[in-house]
């Protein structure tokens, strides 16, 4: 092969996986935001809170652990951002949103497990974030997961 | 805006509450503050560099969670709990989230 | 206590830059700051070239591993094809007055035209160059251009600037990611790029000179570069044009008329044949 030619696939095709990961990461984003948007409208009367202890006038008839859980990937295209933005230093824009869909997709699971076994309400919330490592020393992102965990309470007039 | 630790907030009554609030920011540290970390690995003591770079992103989620709490018309946040996590070689996220509250 | 279920601001955590103007702006950042550093290094390299004399060189590098596996053995004597070369090349370093090298030749075995110059007083040509070559006039500008390369210490700066290249590299690998070293190195190898035009041309100046000198015209020196091949199409033109660090043919002959021009010299006249040694296919091959 010639030392243009290689030269050009060397170059080239990273970009293109650039471009390419760029809009297919972008589509998938904007129709996850979609229905996160829907889903937590239609949750919206389901209180998740950080309170420990329930507020005094509640009348508790049963509780149970609940949890919700999502391992979200980070394209192409936004590792190659965050890994340029490591050098310089600063917010790391690029990962902003793969969290925030992360953690109110999980918020969401949570409150959905809630909602099928009957609670009617999830006190004492907790969320955790994980990266899932890619490199056998640990480095590297395979994706991050958020957890999400509290408890439900069922109440005796159902709706808080 | 008041932020609290504690579900309840000495000396007010909470009227009314909404969902969790949150704020989150990714930060990369750069290669100077690289450098002087490494030096400092060495000999030991405090990494000042990190220790700033640390606390102003977690002074941005708190702003960012504030922001939200202020969106619903709260006027306090409780029960506030930070967790920090590692979410690249070099980059970790600085995440705030407590319950939304009006006090009077 | 009552419950609101209004939804909170969904925007708060995510800032609104777009990713495509933040991709800009790293991308452009970081190549400038590359660039810099490299070029940086470079003048460096530049400043401190004047206090490292020929000997001090030629200490430094004869313990070069690179250098040595080039090297012919001493204690045997040369084979003829080498001798050849050498000879040519003692002739030639005769019309440089204040020489302070001890020119040697090496012959490398490999078919792309080409010839180096190495630290020390190494001139190394390859075997695919001989059997390009055509008369002894031909090979005279060739290795002229690098004794040209050694007066101009261009030898040293090709050295800082591979160290340079290695630390923007490996600085904005270990700091970054593999995108941002490769960012880096397409960056510092577009600045090194421009560098070399210029000592290329520097280069063929002295070369011109020497081989003026040596047998009274400058013919045969533009006629090699003439008949080597050339790039076909326009597009990897341009790439060789600009990234290869030997300027483009036609360009770089385009210089070189202009120059004989300007000086007043032939450029034709009775070309030397080739030594028999020369002449001679290559042993083994």
């Amino acid at each position: 092969m010639d030392p243009t030619t290689e030269a050009l696939i060397n170059l080239g095709l990273p970009l293109l996986l650039l471009v390419a990961t760029y809009f297919t990461g972008s589509a998938v984003e904007r129709r996850h935001y979609r229905s996160i948007r829907a889903r937590e409208f239609e949750s919206r009367q389901l209180p998740a809170i950080t309170f420990r202890t329930l507020p005094r006038r509640w009348e508790v008839v049963g509780s149970g652990l609940v949890s919700g859980s999502v391992v979200i990937s980070v394209d192409y295209f936004k590792r190659f951002l965050a890994g340029l933005r490591q050098f310089v230093g600063g917010r790391v824009k690029s990962y902003e949103t793969i969290l925030d869909r992360a953690r109110r997709e999980a918020v969401l699971r949570l409150k959905e497990e809630a909602a099928a076994a009957g609670y009617a309400a999830v006190i004492n919330v907790r969320l955790e974030t994980a990266r899932m490592a890619n490199g056998r020393n640990g480095s590297g992102i395979a994706g991050l997961e958020v957890l999400a965990y509290g408890t439900g309470i069922k109440l005796r007039h159902g709706a808080p | 805006m008041i932020h609290s630790n504690t579900e309840t907030i000495p000396g007010k009554e909470i009227v009314q509450f909404f969902g969790v609030v949150s704020g989150s920011t990714v930060r990369a540290k750069h290669i100077g503050r690289d450098i002087m970390a490494s030096l400092k690995n060495i000999i030991g003591g405090e990494l000042k560099g990190y220790t700033e770079l640390l606390q102003e992103a977690r002074n941005d989620a708190l702003v960012r969670m504030t922001e939200q709490a202020e969106s619903l018309g709260a006027n306090a946040v409780v029960n506030v709990r930070f967790s920090t996590s590692s979410i690249a070689q070099g980059a970790a996220e600085l995440f705030a989230y407590g319950t939304a509250v009006r006090v009077e | 206590m009552k419950f609101d279920p209004t939804l909170p601001d969904d925007s708060a955590n995510v800032s609104a830059t777009h990713p495509l103007r933040e991709a800009a702006t790293l991308i452009v950042g970081i190549a400038v700051a590359a660039a810099l550093v490299f070029v940086a290094i470079a003048a460096m390299v530049e400043l401190l070239i004047p206090h490292i004399s020929p000997a001090l060189e030629a200490r430094i590098f004869s313990r070069s591993e690179v250098v040595a596996a080039l090297l012919p053995d001493m204690e045997e004597s040369l084979d003829s094809r080498t001798a050849a070369v050498d000879g040519l090349l003692d002739r030639l370093a005769d019309h440089w007055p204040d020489n302070p090298y001890m020119l040697r030749v090496a012959i490398i075995d490999d078919a792309t035209p080409n010839a180096f110059a190495f630290p020390g007083g190494l001139v190394a040509v390859t075997t695919g160059l001989l059997s390009e070559i055509a008369s002894d006039n031909e090979l005279a500008f060739v290795l002229a251009h690098e004794i040209g390369h050694f007066r101009n210490r261009d030898h040293l700066r090709g050295l800082g600037r591979g160290l340079a290249f290695g630390v923007v590299v490996g600085v904005f690998g270990v700091g970054g990611s593999a995108g941002a070293a490769e960012l880096a190195g397409a960056a510092g190898w577009f600045a090194a790029a421009g560098f070399s035009r210029d000592q290329e041309n520097a280069a063929d100046d002295f070369a011109l000179a020497l081989v003026q000198a040596e047998y009274g015209h400058v013919g045969g020196a533009v006629n090699f570069f003439e008949r080597l091949p050339k790039p076909d199409n326009a597009i990897e033109r341009e790439i060789e044009g600009y990234l290869s660090t030997h300027p483009l043919s036609a360009e770089r002959i385009d210089a070189m008329l202009a120059l004989v021009h300007e000086r007043g010299w032939r450029s034709d006249g009775p070309l030397t044949p080739l030594s028999a040694a020369l002449e001679a296919p290559a042993p083994g091959g």
